[in-house]
């Protein structure tokens, strides 16, 4: 009798631990679901932009331009005649790149906290192997279904980490202000061919280490959007 | 005196052969812009094109001139030595150095004349750099944004943070010609004919240049000394920040070579026994 209550007892505990990590989990589906079609609004935009671009090896001022977006991955800078620079298409500068798209599955992950405010951290695995995300980690304002932190881990790009910063769009979940934290190349070319005029005339110590990746940032700040114009595919074509 | 010794520079065919090598180059340079430039921006932006799409007129005047300056700036020495090179080894080469200094002036003032003569003429030959280097390749390219690929780094110009850099580029261009002027001024003292001195001037910056850009440790301790090592100084206002400590420096090295080839040049001039 006493060997039969202690089963029930053990049955009775587990289906309550699996109640709950199932109810965990489905809020945490739930969450992104919430956030994903809140992104599945815009479709299309035009920012006036400034970017600044932290990238050891590139010096580069702040760029202002139009930035065009159009979901689910089409992105142009355009600078009045002058130079644009961006990430290749697969290190995307905007949410909707963060986000594995067809079935996932959510975990949940804990809490956090970011600039002070307590978050809600979901990860998100793609079913479908084929796609270049591998997992995704969102940190999520659940007041106001916001992502305030991406961490995506690509097949090819190594992980892109975004922060971002809503105030002036809130009402269109679009942020003003997001950060890319991404992996880049180490740049090289022969002396020979640059004849560079070295300021230093000091030999530069070997860096240890891996040379071939170093951590780069790019910072988009938004400054003006017009939302869902219905952007054509052209502009996307078009050189500057 | 100067204007004369204006005239007599001018005057000469062999003169007008160094603008019209200029010219040429620069022509050649562009016409490959023109035709196949697209290729060539490709090639040289691969290391950053593979990480990051790059758009807009690259391909503009500021850049093409920047290979201009580039390809040019090495050869300009050698144009400044036929002219410098033949200051004082010419008047000894034509018999005319006794009767030039039987003139009321004296040999120092000859020096000084013969060496500004020089430098005039190699400023008058960054300025045409300028008419056909820069102001053509503007018309042609046209404005825009500047990319200056350095072996470890990609530098990017604003279209209107440009201008300013090319100004103090020539004219530290400039102070680079004189040094070679003054260097050939110096050869020039010892010969009795052109030929020695302007092929000498060619010969050191050839075999220093080589020197300065040498990835050899060897050479490492003798390459802050070198001029050659401080007359591509210029590039410098390409690079951001703008390293003005070591542009400042460079300026000094090579003016202390511009003061040093032209004490020894007046010591040995006043000490030589004219014989032509």
């Amino acid at each position: 009798m006493r060997s039969v209550m202690r089963v029930g007892v053990l049955w009775v505990m587990l289906s309550c631990i699996s109640i709950q990590s199932y109810a965990q989990a489905d809020s945490a589906a739930v969450l992104f679901e919430n956030l994903r079609s809140r992104l599945d609004v815009i479709k299309d935009y035009v920012a006036d932009v400034r970017i600044k671009i932290d990238i050891s090896f590139m010096k580069v001022p702040p760029l202002d331009g139009k930035l065009y977006f159009k979901a689910p991955d089409k992105m142009k800078l355009e600078r009045k005649g002058g130079v644009s620079i961006l990430p290749k298409n697969n290190v995307s500068l905007t949410l909707n790149s963060m986000f594995p798209t067809g079935g996932v599955t959510v975990i949940d992950a804990g809490r956090d906290i970011i600039n002070g405010k307590t978050v809600k951290v979901i990860k998100v695995i793609p079913l479908e192997d084929a796609g270049q995300i591998i997992l995704t980690k969102i940190w999520v304002d659940e007041a106001r279904n916001l992502a305030l932190r991406t961490e995506t881990t690509t097949r090819d790009n190594g992980t892109v980490k975004m922060d971002l910063a809503f105030g002036n769009h809130l009402k269109l979940g679009l942020p003003d202000k997001v950060i890319v934290y991404l992996d880049v190349k180490e740049y090289k070319l022969p002396k020979g061919v640059t004849m560079d005029y070295d300021a230093s005339q000091q030999v530069k110590p070997a860096v240890k280490g891996d040379k071939k990746r170093q951590k780069g940032k790019i910072e988009i700040n938004y400054l003006k959007y017009e939302v869902n114009k219905g952007l054509s595919d052209k502009i996307f074509m078009e050189t500057n | 005196m100067l204007g004369l010794e204006l005239y007599k520079i001018f005057r000469r065919p062999r003169t007008y052969i160094s603008f019209l090598i200029m010219t040429a180059v620069t022509f050649l340079i562009q016409l490959a812009m023109y035709v196949d430039g697209k290729s060539f921006v490709s090639f040289a932006m691969a290391g950053v094109g593979e990480q990051f799409d790059i758009g807009g007129n690259i391909l503009n005047g500021y850049l093409v001139t920047y290979i201009v300056l580039q390809s040019l700036l090495i050869h300009i020495p050698l144009l400044v030595a036929l002219v410098a090179g033949d200051a004082l080894a010419g008047e000894a080469n034509m018999g005319t150095m006794r009767l030039l200094l039987t003139k009321p002036v004296s040999r120092t003032k000859v020096v000084l004349v013969k060496f500004i003569a020089g430098i005039i003429y190699a400023l008058l030959l960054l300025v045409w750099l300028a008419i056909v280097g820069l102001g053509l390749s503007i018309l042609l390219f046209g404005t825009g944004d500047m990319i200056n690929l350095k072996s470890d780094a990609f530098v990017m110009l604003l279209e209107h943070d440009i201008i300013w850099r090319y100004m103090l580029a020539f004219a530290f261009a400039a102070l680079a010609m004189t040094t070679v002027a003054a260097l050939a001024v110096f050869l020039s003292v010892f010969g009795d004919n052109s030929i020695g001195p302007i092929i000498g001037t060619m010969g050191i910056i050839v075999v220093l240049t080589i020197f300065s850009n040498l990835e050899v440790p060897l050479f490492n301790t003798i390459k802050p000394w070198l001029f050659t090592t401080h007359m591509i100084a210029w590039k410098g206002f390409f690079d951001a920040p703008v390293p003005y400590d070591a542009i400042w420096q460079s300026v000094a090295v090579l003016l202390l070579y511009i003061v040093l080839f032209i004490t020894a040049t007046i010591i040995v001039f006043n000490k030589k026994d004219i014989q032509s």
